[in-house]
């Protein structure tokens, strides 16, 4: 299995990424919001991986707040209230998801205690938690913090709504020095969400 | 609005009060098309190295002052990024602004809703202002507002809107003379009329009102900007206060005292005055304050600018750049919004426009008149029909056709055939008669976008149809 594993460099505005040479599987086994989040073998968009939350990308595609078609295809952030926020490929029905599919490793919540926060991270932490109730293994992630957004572009994939500009860049006009900037961002940014992933799941429980 | 109500009396009693509270209702809408309007005038997001570019080139054709062309990069440099923080930001505030508008004429028509004999229905569909320059229902004697883009002069005209103090007779630059109170002030009579008049029997706390959290959220994707470290900042916080179910006295004054502390910033009665800042000087210059003090924000935490002093920040911002620019320059009309602010016409009607582009603007037209035949839908019924209009229609619509349209269309420039000069298109947020048809307005939005598609389907294409297809059919 082609393993690509966390690059930063590969996070983003200039940074570089490989694309994948595998087809999408034709008819996906399960519906799921994002890498990492598959339930199963062969689950994912390429219908190869070998085990639970170890799958590439997301099996079903939406670009916004409200247009998910079933139960757990929601993405969040960028849209949506505190409580949807917390709900990341978790969400109790159709419409009711918070922002689209696939979810970026550089989307952040935007209302509530979590607020900048990693989505994907929590997502990720609400489907582990639900594997562990019925007694599954999962495997780590393609990649440690999600999909970088360059890596689903690259993949025919893109990120979501809003006009308010890239969710993780820099403001360099230089290519290279912005890359390098924009991956230095995005590792920071990954992994304060990861530090502070266990209170982010606090606030997630709480209704204030 | 017919004859507003400061046109027919001076207080609001219970006799008037349905008509005062409608007369709120529509003083939230009419400022909506105006804060939207200047909102997409922004480029949120431009081009840094392109502007860096032409800055830099612009500064050598006009400067006075004999600096080197190092000085020139330097500068040119160091604007584009300012421009790359500020032109987001200014875009990010406005939406915040026009996001608690919205929750204004929802909060407004949940008292409205609420007042049982004395409030009904509110009426949202075909309040939009007809005539442009518009003058808010009530403000006596009148101040022209117009849709026009991004300028000093629009932000003078918001700070007039949202003003927590009452505006001096001579403070509009050689417009028509205003005396007028504050829309602090209008809200104040009406909560003196329920305090003194109504007690909580008076009040139907089962007629639909909007009072689902998840209809309203403080912040989203548009509401936010990035720092020069590529931080998120966000427009609003979380404690501003958001939907009020109004059951009686105290929760209608709390809606009322959420509005006016959002538009005017935290007040605080001192011998019978309101104590805040006073930046709008008679003479009609704007005092920029240093630093925004407590009373300056309208949430606990302090994290939130009242809706005048975001608009002050914006304004403050582009009035000292440009004159540290001018400085530098040594010139005396150097306008670095020129570089992010596209130069949309003022007041401008569908049919200025072409053809193919009056066919996009008319369905755009539709698509913000049903908004408010949804909203009017939302206070006719409750439970799951309500959500599902709100969330799968209100939404969709909001994010997914009128944002998405009204950004494409203030990027649509045309050849002016009297003139031969490019110029620019907005959407102009009119609204639509769909008493034109006996077909349902939906029917009638689809078939608007048949034909705009036809017209322009780089604007109007087949995932916007879908979309239409899937709203909600709800009725006039």
């Amino acid at each position: 299995m082609e393993n690509l594993k966390y690059n930063q460099e590969a996070n983003g505005c200039g940074g570089s990424s490989t694309p994948s040479k595998k087809k999408d599987i034709a008819v996906p086994l399960e519906l799921h919001a994002c890498m990492g989040l598959n339930a199963c073998k062969g689950h994912d968009r390429y219908g190869d991986n070998d085990c639970a939350g170890s799958g590439y990308c997301s099996t079903q595609v939406h670009y916004c707040h409200t247009m998910n078609n079933c139960r757990g295809q929601g993405g969040c952030g960028l849209y949506g209230d505190t409580e949807e926020q917390c709900t990341p490929g978790a969400n109790d029905c159709a419409w009711q998801g918070s922002c689209g599919t696939p979810i970026p490793a550089e989307r952040f919540v935007t209302q509530g205690k979590n607020k900048g926060r990693s989505v994907w991270q929590i997502a990720r932490k609400l489907f582990e938690n639900r594997m562990n109730d019925a007694n599954r293994n999962v495997k780590e992630a393609p990649f440690a913090y999600g999909p970088p957004i360059k890596w689903l572009e690259n993949n025919g994939r893109s990120e979501s709504c809003g006009y308010s500009g890239h969710k993780n860049c820099a403001f360099i006009v230089n290519p290279e020095d912005r890359a390098k900037a924009q991956a230095k961002h995005s590792k920071e940014f990954s992994e304060e969400s990861h530090r502070l992933l266990d209170d982010s799941m606090k606030n997630c429980g709480c209704k204030d | 609005m017919e004859g507003t109500l400061f046109k027919l009396v001076d207080e609001v009693t219970p006799s008037n009060l349905k008509q005062a509270m409608q007369q709120a209702i529509e003083i939230e809408i009419a400022t909506i098309p105006v804060y939207l309007y200047t909102y997409y005038s922004i480029t949120r997001v431009p081009d840094q190295g392109a502007i860096e570019k032409q800055i830099f080139t612009d500064f050598k054709a006009i400067q006075q002052s004999g600096k080197t062309d190092d000085e020139l990069q330097k500068m040119a440099a160091a604007l584009a990024l300012d421009i790359m923080v500020f032109a987001n930001k200014a875009g990010a505030l406005i939406m915040s602004v026009a996001v608690e508008e919205m929750l204004h004429m929802s909060l407004s028509s949940n008292i409205k809703n609420a007042l049982g004999n004395y409030g009904g229905l509110p009426e949202l569909v075909g309040k939009t202002p007809k005539v442009w320059p518009a003058y808010l229902p009530g403000h006596q004697p009148p101040f022209p507002i117009n849709r026009a883009k991004l300028t000093l002069d629009q932000l003078y005209t918001f700070l007039l809107i949202e003003s927590p103090l009452p505006v001096q007779p001579d403070l509009t630059r050689g417009r028509a003379a205003i005396s007028y109170d504050t829309i602090g002030d209008y809200y104040q009579k009406i909560i003196d009329c329920i305090r003194d008049n109504l007690t909580d029997r008076d009040f139907n706390p089962d007629a639909p009102q909007l009072i689902n959290s998840k209809f309203y959220s403080q912040n989203n994707v548009d509401t936010i900007y990035y720092d020069k470290q590529h931080k998120p900042k966000f427009g609003n916080e979380d404690d501003s206060g958001g939907l009020v179910h109004v059951w009686g006295v105290d929760s209608a004054i709390h809606a009322m005292d959420e509005i006016v502390e959002q538009g005017e910033g935290a007040s605080k009665i001192m011998d019978g005055h309101k104590i805040v800042g006073d930046h709008l000087t008679p003479d009609g210059k704007v005092v920029c304050p240093l630093d925004f003090d407590p009373l300056s924000y309208d949430d606990p935490s302090k994290g939130e600018l009242s809706h005048f002093d975001k608009f002050l920040e914006i304004y403050c911002t582009i009035h000292r750049k440009n004159h540290e620019l001018n400085n530098f320059l040594g010139t005396t009309s150097f306008d670095f919004s020129t570089y992010f602010v596209k130069d949309l016409p003022t007041n401008p009607s569908t049919t200025d426009y072409p053809e193919n582009i009056q066919k996009v603007c008319t369905l755009n037209n539709a698509i913000y008149t049903y908004l408010f035949v949804m909203a009017e839908g939302c206070y006719k019924k409750k439970g799951h029909t309500q959500f599902e209009i709100f969330m799968f229609g209100i939404h969709k619509t909001m994010i997914w056709l009128l944002n998405v349209i009204s950004e494409s269309m203030a990027d649509i420039t045309y050849k002016d055939p009297a003139t031969g000069t490019e110029k620019c298109v907005s959407a102009t947020f009119e609204d639509y008669d769909f008493c034109v048809s006996e077909a349902s307005p939906k029917d009638q939005i689809i078939a608007l976008a048949e034909i705009a598609m036809k017209a322009d389907n780089s604007v109007i294409n087949q995932g916007i149809l879908d979309i239409i297809h899937d709203l909600p059919d709800v009725a006039l």
